[in-house]
């Protein structure tokens, strides 16, 4: 049991890099912001830092989730900085772009893992203060925190082998 | 020059768009996923398609080649997150013109969309 849990504790730390390194190039080139990395740590329970939560399932040798979690004022930001629109709440277009962002992370992360085959799914957005992700059973999600010109994120991922 | 754009994202579309208006291209139609953009290119002529490759419906790929069935010689350009050469060579052989991995700065979809436009101008 531990050595299968520190199996998939090691594919997830596989990919701390690659979503690292993708989330600070999407940022720069779409927003034009660097994020640094302000933390890394295991999460303890499966809700996401933030109130918006834009969650990719990621399928082939490698199966889990990828949440790019944020808070409203930076979802706005990101709209704001990706096609020049103002908005003072969560809407559809928000949502659009966040999604469009997580998108891009998870595809860029996964073209460093090439060797996984993975695919990606189509983001969902969940919102809500305390909402939970489903990661596979058995998994320790990880943590990334970021900072940036538009406020803090973090990236929150967890994976298992098929 | 007609351009047929393809993309569930609207945010995705609207960038594009603005690109292409940079470059006096302002006859643009929008599909949100393959199945919408084949009934409209069925139903119109098309100088250019510009697509993503993961869309619900019909993903780029199919309809890369469905549009491959009707006519062979339109430029089609991926635009996506689908980076990996595997990826990029199933795209070659279904008969795709150009691709352009996402993220991109403004001034790398700028290049590629003027390639095309000039050359189909």
């Amino acid at each position: 049991m531990t050595s299968t849990t520190t199996g998939k504790s090691e594919l997830t730390a596989e990919f701390v890099n690659p979503i690292i390194s993708s989330t600070i190039s999407v940022f720069e080139m779409m927003l034009g912001c660097t994020p640094k990395r302000t933390g890394l740590s295991l999460k303890a329970d499966h809700i996401p830092e933030h109130e918006l939560s834009a969650v990719i399932g990621i399928s082939g040798k490698a199966a889990g989730t990828l949440v790019l979690s944020l808070s409203k004022s930076v979802g706005i930001g990101i709209l704001d900085r990706l096609v020049g629109i103002s908005s003072d709440e969560i809407n559809d277009e928000v949502c659009d772009a966040v999604c469009e962002l997580a998108n891009m992370i998870a595809g860029s992360a996964k073209a460093q893992l090439e060797h996984l085959e993975a695919s990606i799914s189509i983001p969902n957005i969940i919102t809500g203060k305390g909402h939970t992700v489903h990661y596979p059973s058995n998994v320790v999600p990880i943590c990334i925190a970021f900072d940036s010109e538009i406020g803090t994120f973090t990236i929150e991922a967890g994976f298992s082998d098929r | 020059m007609k351009v047929l754009l393809v993309d569930d994202s609207g945010t995705m579309r609207t960038i594009q768009k603005r690109c292409l208006s940079k470059l006096g291209i302002e006859n643009v139609t929008e599909a949100e996923d393959g199945v919408q953009a084949l009934e409209i290119f069925q139903n119109s002529t098309f100088d250019i398609v510009l697509s993503d490759w993961n869309m619900p419906n019909m993903d780029g790929l199919e309809l890369l080649k469905e549009i491959r069935q009707l006519n062979k010689e339109i430029p089609v350009i991926m635009i996506t997150t689908e980076a990996e050469r595997a990826r990029v060579v199933t795209a070659i052989q279904a008969g795709v013109s150009d691709y352009l991995v996402k993220p991109f700065t403004p001034d790398s979809l700028k290049s590629k969309l003027e390639r095309w436009v000039t050359s189909n101008a």
